[in-house]
């Protein structure tokens, strides 16, 4: 019993040692043509050029020597530099056994081209799947050019599988729509008004798959990943028409739409949590436009001027195609692989 | 030894034995983070890249959608043409012609307003008709202002090389590009009119022909089929002003913004004029080079 506190102690320090080896710190630099300086920690760097890499920075002479392409620094303590026993072991085994010696051609084993498996897209760079998505950004209309629909918009999505999730999104365009100029130079000239229609607030029930991803190298020097999204989904949509054609007597009130919307999405990831969002989405909804035609007959009565029932004309089903910039955060913001590809 | 003393020694030596195995957790934790260094340092981001640019010349014959017009949507035919010095960088034109002119609705809406007003006062004494007579003539949309033909020279760069995985069967290698330079727009307008007795505006909805310059840019994705061949998806800008509705809507009143009985340069209203292009994109040679 007496002695069970120094074995103890010993196992831990046995322990202790091989962490110790492997918490080795910084690296030395390596220049551009693959040379390393000499490495500030002198206990140690695991430095992969004292593997005779050197041929991978593109100092392939150094590689042939079999000496380190760092050159200028020692290998590092406890690392095989790689020209010590094996060409002895294989001269004992051809003069034991000449049938077993190795016989290759080291120069055409090397120059074999490899079969390996490479993946295009070696690992997903962000997880999606059980992660929360919060989308926020602007979005404005791209296909009304009587009335400009910018709002900002909301977007909480759950990704239940890596490329399909569940979410709602909404926008507000009350104080933001734009009654575009050439509304009126149109009236003016032509004396034909055009039945403008204005938003309140829109939300919706989506589904979003993400068919793609991949990854792009900018300016050959960094890279980052992307994905690319379906979207779809049910909701609402809240608007009015803006009274052009008796602005007098009508004063319409907001009324939700049921609209249905589909679009693309890219997403650019700055990290594993944090992406810019580009996305296009068309909302389709059936559009009560306002009356062409006026009441003669003024006041509130049944066919008069002021009744609400004499304001609206035609129903149209309406394209709404909203482009929208922003980002999105992926919560929690960490995550874990499964399988290592 | 007293059985104190041992105690003590056992306890201290205990306390040093749970000490120095918090340490060594620490440091295997610690341990995680090892950087590697050496051939990985200072690389390139990609090697063996696929330079489907460098050194080829590039035709792509193309068909190009106008978009948010107000009167008339234009349907182009035509090709751009490029030699990529560099992998980066590249010099060409596109190049292409109005194939198609089609009338919005509201052109269709103004047309068979106009039409009625015609039909019912064919002398043109309405109110209607008087307010409308230098803006409208007998058929609205043979007034509308067209793109007839466009050549555009154009510096392109690409930044982004990458590759795309489509359901995670399909990968191909991508890129996005940036171009400008000046577009040379053959356009074709409501002539202009000084609204006098010998050159009325009125029942004179003559048409006129003439080049205008503008900046264009824009940026787009290529998808690579194979190694000489991609789709093509580009979206384009040409900011210009010209007169799409053949109206007098400029030229008199304060800061010339309201109608003058005219038709003027200073009707042209500015259109940001937007393209969207696509593209099926053949590279020569048919090989291309590969990075280091």
């Amino acid at each position: 019993m007496k002695s069970s506190p120094i074995g103890l102690l010993v196992a831990v320090a046995l322990g202790i040692f091989p962490a110790q080896s492997w918490a080795q710190a910084k690296a030395g630099k390596v220049t551009a043509a693959g040379k390393a300086t000499a490495a500030k920690d002198s206990e140690g760097v695991i430095d992969a050029d004292a593997s005779g890499s050197a041929a991978a920075g593109g100092d392939a002479a150094a590689a042939a020597e079999g000496t380190p392409a760092a050159g200028d620094t020692p290998a590092d303590a406890g690392e095989e530099t790689g020209d010590s026993p094996a060409g002895s072991g294989l001269d004992d085994i051809c003069k034991i056994d000449p049938a077993a010696c190795p016989n290759l051609d080291m120069d055409k084993e090397a120059a074999r081209p490899l079969k390996e498996q490479i993946f295009a897209v070696q690992q997903a760079y962000a997880l999606r799947v059980r992660r929360f998505e919060l989308q926020a950004g602007w979005s404005i209309s791209m296909n009304d050019q009587f009335v400009g629909h910018p709002a900002p918009v909301l977007a909480l999505n759950y990704y239940i599988t890596n490329v399909l999730a569940v979410g709602v999104n909404g926008a507000y365009y009350a104080p933001f729509n734009v009654d575009q100029d050439f509304n009126s130079q149109v009236r003016r000239a032509a004396r034909v008004a055009v039945p403008l229609t204005e938003y309140q607030w829109g939300a919706a029930l989506n589904f979003t798959y993400v068919p793609a991803y991949g990854k792009f190298a900018g300016f050959g020097d960094f890279i980052f990943h992307y994905d690319a999204y379906v979207v779809g989904g049910v909701g609402a949509l809240s608007v009015r028409p803006i009274p052009v054609i008796d602005p007098d007597n009508r004063n319409f009130e907001y009324e939700p739409k049921l609209a249905f919307n589909a679009g693309i999405g890219l997403r650019i990831f700055f990290n594993r949590w944090f992406a810019a969002v580009l996305e296009v989405r068309d909302y389709v909804f059936n559009d009560k436009l306002e009356s062409l035609t006026v009441s003669r007959i003024p006041g509130p009565g049944p066919n008069g001027a002021g009744n609400p029932n004499t304001w609206y004309g035609e129903t149209r089903l309406t394209n709404n195609v909203q482009a929208q910039f922003g980002a999105a955060i992926f919560l929690p913001f960490s995550f874990h692989y499964r399988l290592p590809k | 030894m007293t059985i104190t003393k041992q105690k003590t020694i056992k306890r201290l030596v205990s306390v040093l034995a749970a000490a120095l195995a918090l340490f060594a957790f620490t440091e295997r934790a610690e341990a995680q983070q090892i950087l590697l260094t050496g051939p990985l340092a200072g690389a390139p981001a990609v090697r063996k890249l696929r330079l489907h640019g460098k050194g080829r010349f590039e035709v792509a014959p193309a068909v190009s959608f106008s978009l948010l017009d107000e009167y008339q949507r234009t349907i182009f035919a035509g090709a751009r043409l490029q030699y990529h010095f560099t992998d980066w960088l590249s010099f060409g034109a596109w190049g292409a012609v109005g194939a198609a002119h089609i009338p919005t609705y509201l052109s269709d809406q103004i047309q068979e307003v106009n039409a009625a007003r015609r039909t019912l006062d064919p002398n043109g004494v309405t109110l209607d008709r008087q307010l409308t007579a230098v803006n409208l003539g007998p058929d609205f949309t043979k007034q509308l202002g067209t793109m007839d033909w466009v050549v555009a020279p154009q510096l392109t760069a690409v930044p982004f090389r990458g590759k795309l995985a489509l359901f995670q069967s399909i990968y191909l290698d991508t890129d996005l590009y940036f171009f400008a330079g000046p577009a040379i727009i053959g356009v074709t307008e409501r002539k202009n009119c000084a609204g006098t007795t010998s050159d009325p505006c009125v029942n004179n909805f003559a048409m006129a022909s003439r080049v205008a310059v503008a900046p264009t840019f824009g940026l787009g994705f290529n998808f690579f089929i194979n190694k000489w061949s991609a789709l093509g998806f580009e979206y384009r800008g040409m900011p210009m002003s010209w007169n799409t509705g053949g109206f007098d809507t400029a030229g008199g009143g304060q800061d010339k913004k309201f109608p003058d009985n005219k038709i003027s340069n200073d009707d042209r209203q500015f259109h940001f004029n937007s393209v969207l292009t696509l593209s099926f994109n053949v590279y020569l040679p048919f090989q291309y080079k590969v990075s280091e």
